[in-house]
């Protein structure tokens, strides 16, 4: 038995529909950044940008209007306080549809 | 059928031999969640980097680096690469120059985003995509659609303006599937970087350049060779050493006679 279905195999998701193309999950803790925009530099997608908050504090943002956070986590990995990162992988409808995926998570020791 | 000089060996215990040569080896014991060694910490800590410091890297590493490559599995030790490396900043522009020419051309002519919901050249394009979508479907998963477009909006360098670009080339002639060769092979390069305080990143739009006469005759990419693979090298801007979290994977475990399910 397939593990898509027939229907499935033959949708290709619309790339502007972000029902069909899930990105952008990526969570940043606004306390512990300090603005250092090391994250929008090294962001392969290019969707974070630094914005200044209330108090005139530079901060990270997701950009309100780019598709493409592949979940690579180049952000977290250069982030020296810790607060980026994706927190769940992306993932599409139909024929690209992630298949066989547990959770995501850190290297695990075994 | 060519007949293979294994029937003395067949029935002997390979442990045996061992024992009766007296060179019986040592099974190393690594107890459970131990340490990571140091070849699993720069497995761990490789990112794709594509921000580099302008500062060269010293010849000796890239040498040290193909070194590793050369030493790579491949099937039946047909070893189909040929490596080609870019030192010079204007050729690396040239070739920069080329690859965004043709995702310019690609994304112009299939990127449906970039026109507006409801207008005519959006329903033309998106028809088209479709299409080649159906045909390529690799080729046209939405990720690098997103990267073809951010390369020709100028948001995204296809050589990452590295100061080094190795070339993998693919002897296409190799035995059974070189393109996994090229891959093992990419693999020890990367890693032996890593290893080396550098940063790397695989670039597989790089592949524009076999549209190139110009180019491939340049690169030495004419046939039996292609370009398969560039990496690019350089030393990281900032730290990118936080380990981070991905995907885990279904893992099917035969055993005892039963299936389990693992992640």
């Amino acid at each position: 038995m397939a593990l898509l279905s027939k229907q499935e195999r033959r949708h290709f998701p619309d790339w502007d529909d972000p029902t069909e193309c899930i990105y952008h999950r990526v969570a940043i803790d606004l306390e512990a950044c300090d603005g250092c925009k090391l994250c929008t530099l090294v962001c392969p997608a290019n969707v974070l940008e630094i914005y200044r908050n209330e108090n005139g504090k530079k901060k990270a943002r997701v950009k309100a209007s780019q598709r493409g956070c592949i979940s690579c986590n180049n952000c977290r990995a250069i982030c020296a306080t810790g607060a980026i990162g994706a927190t769940q992988a992306n993932d599409f409808v139909g024929y690209y549809r992630q298949l066989g995926r547990g959770e995501f998570a850190l290297p695990r020791k075994f | 059928m060519v007949k293979l000089n294994v029937a003395e060996a067949r029935d002997e215990d390979p442990e045996q031999i061992e024992a009766e040569a007296g060179r019986v080896s040592k099974i190393i014991e690594v107890p459970e969640g131990a340490e990571w060694n140091a070849v699993e910490q720069v497995m761990l800590q490789r990112r794709s980097i594509r921000k580099y410091k302008r500062h060269q890297v010293a010849p000796h590493l890239i040498r040290r680096m193909l070194e590793m490559g050369r030493y790579a599995p491949s099937q039946g030790n047909c070893q189909p690469w040929k490596f080609v490396v870019v030192r010079d900043a204007a050729m690396i522009q040239g070739m920069e120059d080329f690859c965004v020419g043709e995702c310019k051309k690609l994304s112009r002519g299939l990127d449906y985003v970039n026109y507006p919901k409801g207008s005519a050249k959006h329903f033309v394009t998106r028809a088209k995509a479709k299409l080649f979508n159906r045909l390529q479907p690799n080729l046209l998963h939405p990720v690098p659609v997103t990267v073809l477009s951010a390369i020709a909006e100028g948001r995204f360098a296809v050589f990452h303006r590295a100061p080094t670009v190795i070339f993998l080339l693919m002897d296409k002639r190799g035995i059974g599937t070189p393109e996994i060769d090229i891959g093992i092979c990419g693999t020890n390069i990367v890693l032996a970087a890593q290893s080396l305080g550098l940063g790397t990143c695989w670039v597989g739009f790089s592949k524009f350049l076999n549209q190139s006469r110009e180019w491939c005759a340049r690169l030495g990419a004419e046939p039996p060779y292609e370009i398969t693979e560039a990496i690019t090298v350089g030393y990281p801007v900032g730290e990118p050493t936080r380990l981070i979290a991905r995907d885990t994977h279904e893992i099917a475990w035969f055993e005892g006679g039963k299936k389990d399910i693992l992640y």
